[in-house]
């Protein structure tokens, strides 16, 4: 039996304990709600999808899940045609991606150096109009737009011009997919870079001006490096989306002809609920999962936040 | 690794994982746009114990048409049972008389409906975790897939009960011989899987108009409708001489072509699982000829239509003939949509000059599973909603088109309501009919099937390319 020193200070209650560990850790405390809420909604999810795509089956009890390793993610590389549908994936981003920046960008330049202001307005609202319509309605107009019967754009195509108007949807697939991707969203690059470009300051340009520089060294050595935050934040956000592309696609093509158009995510729609197989789905979303985080690290890595977030 | 690179780490990990986990849930909301119907969960009034037509408080269908049967009805009154359904015709048609089943038997009937792609996966999660929300559920081509994996039960045991059925009334010779067929798995069942609900058949359909400004004979053989779609395709300038589902998926492409490959003496699955007999003559020729069918005489771009596309082309009297579902086409080309309504003709699927008449069909069908709490009341709904009394009254009372009974294709109030022609030929097409054989891995290889079918289509490669390469797919699918 041990005996009380003077040293020793008198043993705290159990409130006064509660009180410690409260004050002790009170940015966490603050911060636990949205962190519970982060878990549930984004990471309980993917460790779900990870277990999904090691097991054979799903079951109620996941203790008697049958775990077959790898085996899933074997089958999605070799007849479940994820290689192909990731090589699809990344042309349609890298090309819509680049032809909607540069389409976004010369359209806000364009207006911004449109001295009407009822103009301005004008050309805003107009080309904004496209990024408003839903991607499955996107979908129904393209296909009855584009379809070589009863389509306006085949119709304008053979009759306005000199050249025979392709069948779109099985001669040029991707390439319309592509297209029609940019229609409906370099309004939001536009939008982007219009109010960027109305925040360069028009001293630095008056400057550049007064030292004699044409319009196109103004724009590559004082515009565009004063805007290179508005255009990595703009390109980040559309490179994000444009790997969630699905519903235009879909509706559009069905990923056809055959898997000419086949996404990541129309691939693993089609594992899910043509082929089903769940498990499969799963661990090609897993793979598409870690390849979006990694690709977003190494953008932000190299290219970094600098003037934008930091 | 520093503060900043982990900071930097951290959102970029972040925002990849939330923008990942975005893709993956927007996977889904392309094919049905909207959500449920807001039918869900039993809240559309055939879920209460009131047993009425609902307006002058008489039943839909006197109970008297379901004494006669030697069947204990009542056995389990009191209790519930759950139903899980598509969108679908059927549902609709059966909904007023349901309050019969609920007064005869005493259980009540909760309704969960939704969009097909919706309820695929609410289905699948069902049987896969067995939970046994359903006590019924719709059933298609996945239906040995889920037989093999222990998720339906067979209903044999039931139909051996005296208390739950009564052969001499239910009379299951007068189900169409095809849907008792899928019902027992496409032949790779000997137990039922389930009760045939709906059948659909492909028939021909063509414009009278013009085969009479042309001469036309209606085809009987391939040969004929291909002269047939030549002659209208070449001397009308705004018609095409046919139109035909070129896109693929189940449903689409390779729906049409394996009413030709079985006409032309073919089968899928020479033998079962090692020689799928895609790349057999018999299927190279069918396909050569529906490509070319397309190809020649078809729409510019016949690869990507769908049925939907077939059907307005044909609705806005661009095309001259088709091949289609007669219960699913017939009221849209005859009806206030079709601007060629008056003009329109059925007629048997054309078939090659030595091959057999067999065109393809579709059965939707009810199960239940294993686990479900309910199962014996799931039987006996599934015998009131197929039987003939439901089935008489859904077709001559209601607007349905759809019945797996002979005698109600035969009887003449429904004929006077839908057509005597239109009721023959279903009938004789119906009496024909080779539904497709669902194997377990259908849905998989078929997908592949008919995106190589789709391939052949918009000219990528030939017919024989594509179905020898469809072979190899479909064996190595079994083989691993």
């Amino acid at each position: 039996m041990s005996t009380p020193t003077q040293t020793e200070t008198a043993p705290k209650s159990t409130f006064a304990r509660l009180r410690d560990l409260w004050n002790d850790y009170l940015p966490y405390w603050f911060m636990a709600p949205m962190v519970l809420v982060m878990i549930m909604i984004t990471f309980f999810p993917g460790a779900y999808d990870l277990y999904l795509s090691l097991i054979a089956e799903p079951t109620l009890d996941v203790f008697a899940a049958d775990f077959v390793g790898l085996r899933n993610f074997e089958t999605a590389f070799t007849r479940g045609g994820a290689i192909h549908s990731f090589v699809i994936t990344i042309t349609v981003v890298v090309s819509a991606l680049l032809l909607e920046t540069i389409l976004g960008f010369v359209l806000a330049a364009l207006v911004a150096g449109v001295g009407s202001d009822r103009a301005k307005s004008f050309y805003r609202v107009l080309f904004i109009i496209p990024m408003a319509v839903a991607p499955v309605s996107l979908a129904t107009i393209g296909r009855i737009m584009l379809n070589s019967e009863i389509g306006i754009i085949p119709y304008v195509i053979n009759t306005g011009t000199p050249f025979v108007a392709p069948n779109f949807l099985s001669d040029v697939p991707l390439l319309t997919v592509i297209l029609l991707d940019a229609w409906n969203w370099t309004p939001f690059m536009f939008i982007i870079f219009y109010a960027g470009l109305s925040s360069v300051p028009k001293t630095l340009i008056e400057a550049s001006r007064v030292d004699g520089a044409p319009m196109w060294r103004r724009y590559v050595h004082v515009i565009i490096p004063y805007m290179k935050p508005v255009v990595f934040v703009a390109t980040l956000i559309r490179l994000i989306d444009l790997f969630r592309t699905f519903g235009v696609v879909y509706g559009l093509t069905g990923g056809g002809p055959g898997t000419a158009t086949q996404l990541v995510s129309i691939n693993i729609y089609e594992q899910m609920f043509i082929n089903n197989q769940i498990t499969v789905a799963a661990a090609i979303a897993v793979v598409y999962l870690v390849l979006v985080v990694a690709l977003c690290n190494v953008i932000i890595a190299k290219v970094g936040f600098e003037g934008v977030w930091d | 690794m520093t503060n900043s690179n982990r900071r930097t780490f951290l959102k970029a990990t972040g925002v990849g994982l939330l923008s990942g986990l975005a893709g993956c849930t927007r996977g889904g909301d392309g094919s049905d746009g909207s959500g449920s119907d807001g039918s869900s969960g039993g809240s559309d009034g055939s879920d209460g114990g009131t047993s009425t037509d609902g307006s002058d408080g008489e039943l839909a269908i006197p109970l008297s048409e379901y004494e006669d049967a030697d069947i204990d009805w009542r056995q389990f009154e009191g209790s519930s049972i759950n139903i899980g359904a598509v969108q679908h015709p059927w549902v609709s048609a059966i909904k007023p008389a349901v309050p019969v089943f609920e007064e005869l038997t005493g259980i009540d009937v909760v309704w969960n409906v939704l969009p097909e792609q919706q309820f695929r996966t609410k289905r699948q999660t069902d049987v896969s975790t067995g939970a046994g929300q359903f006590d019924v559920f719709y059933m298609d081509q996945v239906v040995n897939q889920f037989r093999e994996e222990g998720w339906i039960q067979p209903l044999d045991p039931f139909f051996d009960d005296d208390s739950l059925f009564d052969e001499d009334w239910y009379e299951p010779d007068d189900l169409f011989e095809a849907s008792r067929w899928q019902a027992h798995g496409g032949g790779y069942s000997d137990t039922w899987t389930g009760m045939p609900i709906t059948v659909e058949v492909q028939t021909q359909f063509y414009r009278k108009d013009l085969y009479d400004k042309h001469d036309l004979e209606v085809a009987e053989t391939l040969e004929e409708f291909r002269q047939n779609a030549q002659a209208i395709h070449e001397n009308e300038s705004d018609v095409v001489g046919t139109v035909g589902r070129g896109d693929k998926g189940y449903g689409m492409n390779i729906y049409i072509l394996n009413t030709f490959l079985r006409q032309n003496g073919a089968e899928l699955w020479d033998s079962f699982p090692d020689d799928s007999g895609l790349d057999s003559d018999g299927v190279i020729n069918a396909a050569e000829w529906y490509v070319s069918l397309l190809q020649d005489y078809g729409p510019e771009g016949a690869s990507t239509q769908t049925w939907s596309d077939v059907l307005s082309t044909m609705q806005e009297g661009r095309a001259g003939h088709i091949v289609s579902d007669a219960n699913l086409f017939w009221p849209g080309l005859t009806g206030s949509d079709s601007s060629v309504a008056d003009t329109i003709g059925i007629a048997k699927v054309p078939s090659p000059a030595d091959g057999q008449f067999s065109p393809n069909a579709f059965n939707w069908q009810i199960s239940t599973s294993k686990n479900a709490q309910n199962s014996e009341q799931a039987f006996l709904f599934m015998v009131w909603a197929s039987s003939q009394p439901t089935n008489t009254w859904m077709h001559v009372e209601g607007d349905a088109a759809f019945s797996v009974r002979q005698s109600v294709w035969e009887n003449d109030e429904f004929r006077s309501r839908v057509g005597e022609n239109f009721a023959q030929v279903t009938l004789e097409s119906l009496q024909a009919a080779a539904p497709d054989p669902f194997d377990r891995k259908y849905p998989e290889w078929g997908q592949r099937y008919s995106e190589e079918l789709q391939r052949a289509i918009a000219g990528q490669k030939s017919a024989e390319e594509a179905m020898t390469q469809a072979a190899s797919i479909a064996e190595d699918i079994y083989s691993n």
